[in-house]
């Protein structure tokens, strides 16, 4: 669509340009401590490392459009897709970034290693959308993982966050034990760990109990991340226990790193080895299918009993991630500029809702549903946001939820681009329907609380600008993707069909 | 003699433009400024109907038509159509009418007014978005669009039971709409897959064109869905269930808006997109759409007479009017299925009247709505038997109470009487083919339940001794705003009384570029 000349990037910056992104990123990592250490002005940090985020991301809108292709040393790959999810992962970083500073949740921690780890945190799901190796990708969803146990434990006085924390690290380490697991078995099978060779080892083997063994551990293993059920059981108290700055990191950024993985490894793998081997690639795929019908089902049943905010949009966002997976199970170009797509809304809208909890929470006015009564009179504004982000992610027309939601949900009855009609997967898409309905529900508690039921407080909300700034930043993404999509949806299946093998 | 004019401006997309900006002008309009909302929304939504009103004059409604290409990927396309003809020119006048008129009427709101007239405009755009679109995609979002304002309106102004309303309200028609878009789905896809290499277009057109390479099962069930949708709507027995408490816990404004228009939307969808894209399912429905209308109408009425709250009997009435427009369709189809040899232009009659019933029913109950919001708000009360002799106090409020009674009921001279005449006349002619013309009995019992409810209890209201069991002395008539309102409707509801050709000319332009299924 758009053509700009960016033949001076890979001028100046060489054979890295196709990291730099990430490099730019980590640089603002290690400078972090120092900065604080020198400056010892909260705000002047967290300024700092925003200030690293949109110089990172400038250069990596400017890569996007300019359509640029590269690979450092055949490790890391930049192409349409992984510049576009590192688009994802600096948004998400952004937000959380932006609403940290003044958020009173995260004023008492170790202020310049907060901000070190959360870019650390960034950088190693850029790492992860650009790796083309297992090994890399273990490493650089270990890069992640580490950073947020820390992000989780620190805030050290609540018992609630030291409780997640624990939870998270044991989850997290049981799930890395298994992917490596997983991974030694398909190196011992195959005798590589760049997934492109195991996809051709595979095409000429057919299913045996080790290869079973192994995708069996790694599904489960990167499920933990995403939160699939069965092993979501870790998010709600990791979200609820750490600081919503945090929790917005978690459930919008480290999520998506999960589905980047499941996308990079399984998508490509059984895209590629589905007309030599028809009958493994179907097996997976109604793994991954019922994986997306439980998921949703289980985060969304769940999700109407919780009287916690919070808590409430942790459920939400596990149920988010069952719609996403639909595209590992439909495993097509459309499902996955859908999910892509899907991916992006989802930044906005959940980011949206966790920025308002944020800021209510830094407010005074708490967390769970009783504290939101009343709310609109109170703060219009805030209220105004998360009836809109919430309406998003029910589903309702013309917001970008309803929109990805169209865009995936189709996939489901026409599976490719310029494909016809297929009634195989017509199932799955009845199921997510009748979920957006359940779904309904409880996100419409959340409006009746705020804008029916009448509080005991009168006093308007203050609060910092920053968090404005964030949630309409949020909501305008939320509208624009759910109105004129056509623009960013050429992206999306740019994206997608740089993936396909 | 406006076809110049209009050809050169995008008409249809400033019906939409308009109450938006106007919507997001009131919105912002707190505090001090609150009180100037009303003019605002009365500017706005008076410049719509100016506009509607415009477009009457247009010789050549199908020149109407504007299309903007909106998303166009690899394998769907969607498009921002709007399209006119008779049909959406009727609804967008009912419309832009019924708004003005009850900005006009809700002068005197003063609970956050601004909001007030936020949500009315909003609902204008939804309600306008609908007639007007010709795209699937356009529709189910106009028609959600619909849905959240009524909510708010209902949940913010309503009665004492209005949380329950409300969430009723938008439970029923939510799930319904997504009963519905199933069904959409189903359509355009299948559309795209019986012709292959043909991408999912979601114009009506487009599925209108492969409509006839539709299996006959598939056609049945998804003609199920999407009546389901419609029918929840329009409200048929027995899914009329949030009808009665929506209205009665809803403020006039929003009642007159929800009777008057909204439910025209579910009688809208069957004839526009039903009809169209599924005639052989369609005409496999046609017994099943009988019994829900003749059900709808008998069970309506009979409902009206035990009511004692005023709003609550005239809410019932609707059940029982939109029963005659499904009966209407009903006849159409029937006629189509049992005739030996089935002539179009007999054919047309049921589908013809059930549009004129559509249009007089909005304009009756409009009048209806505003007499009981009155009721309610002026004398405290709207239990009938409370009231009794107010016409001697209140005689203007009397005129127009019996003027919407005796319109609604039938009688002839008033535009209520050619709605049931017509569809009464077609279903006639339906019965006779089927060979079961003693069927037609119902439709007298409903004519005549209607006249004794209705004549009871306005004797209960008007006449005979005056009430001592509420306080009269500090009641007014009907303010000048209310009386401007009310007067406009009843001298509408005469002038197509006496001439209803000026509608049925409309409807004429468009049952006769219509397909009746089966013919």
């Amino acid at each position: 669509m758009v053509d700009i000349d960016i033949s001076w990037i890979a001028d100046t910056f060489g054979s890295i340009t196709p990291v730099l992104p990430m490099v730019l990123v980590i640089i603002g990592a290690l400078l972090m401590p120092g900065i604080h250490l020198l400056l010892k002005r909260k705000n002047v940090t967290c300024a700092v490392s925003l200030a690293f985020v949109v110089v990172a991301a400038v250069f990596n809108v400017l890569l996007l459009l300019g359509h640029y292709t590269g690979t450092y040393y055949g490790l890391f790959t930049y192409d349409a897709f992984s510049g576009l999810m590192i688009l994802l992962f600096q948004a998400v970083a952004f937000i959380a970034i932006l609403i940290a500073g003044p958020s009173s949740e995260t004023t008492r921690l170790h202020v310049g290693a907060f901000y070190s780890l959360m870019l650390i945190a960034t950088a190693g799901m850029s790492f992860v959308a650009t790796a083309s190796d297992l090994l890399l990708i273990f490493v650089g969803v270990e890069m992640v993982s580490i950073p947020s146990y820390a992000m989780v434990a620190m805030k050290k006085k609540d018992p609630r966050a030291s409780e997640a924390a624990v939870k998270y690290i044991i989850i997290g380490g049981l799930s890395s034990g298994l992917t490596i697991y997983g991974i030694s078995m398909l190196f011992g099978l195959t005798g590589t760990t760049n997934i492109a060779d195991i996809a051709a080892a595979l095409a000429t083997q057919g299913y045996t109990a080790g290869l079973v063994i192994a995708l069996a551990t790694m599904i489960a293993g990167y499920g933990f991340k995403i939160a699939a059920a069965p092993f979501h059981m870790w998010a709600p108290d990791v979200y609820e226990g750490a600081a919503t700055p945090v929790s917005l990191f978690l459930a919008t950024g480290s999520k998506k790193m999960g589905l980047v993985v499941y996308v990079k490894v399984f998508f490509v793998m059984f895209v590629t080895i589905q007309a030599a081997q028809p009958f493994m690639t179907e097996s997976i795929q109604y793994v991954f299918a019922i994986l997306a019908a439980i998921t949703m089902t289980v985060g969304n049943i769940l999700a109407i009993v919780q009287g916690n905010v919070k808590r409430m949009l942790a459920y939400s966002s596990i149920a988010q991630a069952g719609y996403m997976l639909m595209a590992l199970a439909i495993l097509s170009d459309w499902a996955l500029t859908g999910a892509i797509y899907y991916m992006f809304a989802h930044v906005f809208m959940k980011g949206g809702a966790f920025v308002v909890v944020a800021a209510l929470i830094t407010a005074g006015v708490g967390e769970t549903l009783k504290d939101y009564r009343g709310l609109a009179k109170r703060a219009p504004l805030l209220s105004a946001i998360m009836l809109l982000c919430v309406f998003s992610l029910a589903g309702i027309p013309p917001l970008a939820g309803f929109t990805a939601k169209f865009f995936l949900f189709s996939s489901a009855i026409i599976p490719g681009l310029g494909e016809p009609v297929s009634s195989q997967w017509i199932w799955l898409a009845f199921v997510a329907i009748l979920n957006s309905a359940i779904s309904l529900y409880y996100y419409a508690k959340i409006v009746k609380a705020m804008y029916i039921e009448k509080g005991e407080s009168e006093e308007k909300v203050k609060v910092p600008v920053a968090f404005t700034v964030a949630a309409v930043l949020c909501v305008l993404g939320v509208i624009a993707l759910g109105v004129y999509p056509e623009p960013f949806l050429y992206y999306c299946s740019q994206a997608a069909l740089a993936i396909m093998p | 003699m406006f076809d110049e004019i209009f050809a050169e401006i995008p008409i249809l997309i400033l019906l939409l433009v308009i109450p938006l900006v106007g919507a997001v002008a009131t919105l912002f309009m707190g505090g001090e400024r609150q009180k100037y909302a009303k003019y605002v929304a009365g500017a706005f939504s008076g410049v719509t109907l100016v506009l509607a009103i415009l477009l009457m004059f247009v010789d050549n409604t199908a020149l109407l038509s504007e299309n903007y290409l909106w998303i166009d990927a690899a394998n769907i396309r969607i498009s921002f159509i709007l399209e006119m003809d008779g049909l959406s020119l009727l609804m967008v006048l009912l419309t832009a009418l019924l708004v003005f008129l009850v900005v006009v009427f809700s002068a005197s709101e003063s609970d956050r007014p601004n909001y007030f007239h936020t949500l009315i405009m909003a609902m204008e755009l939804g309600l306008m978005g609908v007639y007007l679109s010709a795209d699937y995609f356009l529709f189910y979002i106009m028609w959600e669009v619909t849905l959240i304002p009524m909510y708010f309106m209902i949940s913010w102004y309503g009665g004492p039971r209005r949380h329950y309303a409300a969430i009723k309200f938008f439970i029923y028609t939510h799930i319904a709409s997504l009963v519905m878009l199933i069904g959409i789905f189903a359509v355009v896809f299948e559309a795209a897959a019986v012709n292959p290499g043909v991408i999912a277009d979601f114009s009506f057109a487009a599925v209108n064109a492969a409509s006839g390479s539709f299996g006959e099962v598939f056609q049945v069930l998804v003609f199920g869905l999407l009546f389901f949708g419609f029918a929840v709507k329009m409200p048929a027995v027995p899914f009329h269930t949030w009808l009665p408490d929506a209205h009665v816990e809803a403020p006039t404004g929003g009642s007159v808006l929800l009777a008057g228009v909204m439910l025209k939307m579910g009688s809208y969808g069957i004839i526009r997109v039903a009809l169209n894209a599924l005639p052989d399912g369609a005409i496999w429905w046609a017994e099943i759409i009988l019994v829900v209308a003749l059900i709808s109408i008998v069970y309506g009425a009979y409902a009206c007479i035990a009511q004692t709250d005023l709003k609550k009997m005239v809410a019932y009435s609707s059940i029982n009017h939109m029963g005659m427009v499904m009966l209407g369709i009903a006849a159409s189809l029937l006629y189509v299925k049992y005739a030996a040899s089935p002539d179009a232009s007999i054919a047309q009659i049921g589908i013809m009247f059930a549009v004129f019933q559509m249009f007089a029913h909005g304009l009756v109950t409009a009048v209806l709505f505003m007499v009981c919001g009155y009721t309610g708000h002026a004398l405290g009360t709207r239990e009938i038997p409370l009231l009794g002799g107010l016409a001697g106090k209140l005689p203007a409020y009397a005129t127009f109470m019996m003027i919407g009674f005796m319109a609604s009921l039938g009688l002839p001279g008033l535009v209520g009487f050619w709605g049931e005449f017509g569809v009464i006349f077609s279903f006639y002619v339906a019965a006779e083919a089927m060979g079961m013309i003693w069927l037609i009995v119902f439709c007298l019992l409903s004519i005549m339940l209607n006249a004794g409810f209705y004549i009871w209890a306005m004797q209960r209201t008007l006449f005979g001794r005056e009430t001592t069991k509420i306080d009269l002395s500090h009641v007014h008539d009907v303010s000048k705003a209310e009386g401007f309102a009310l007067a406009v409707l009843c001298v509408i509801i005469a002038l197509f009384g006496i001439w209803p050709d000026f509608a049925l000319g409309y409807i004429e332009t468009f049952v006769a570029n219509f397909a009746i299924p089966g013919v």
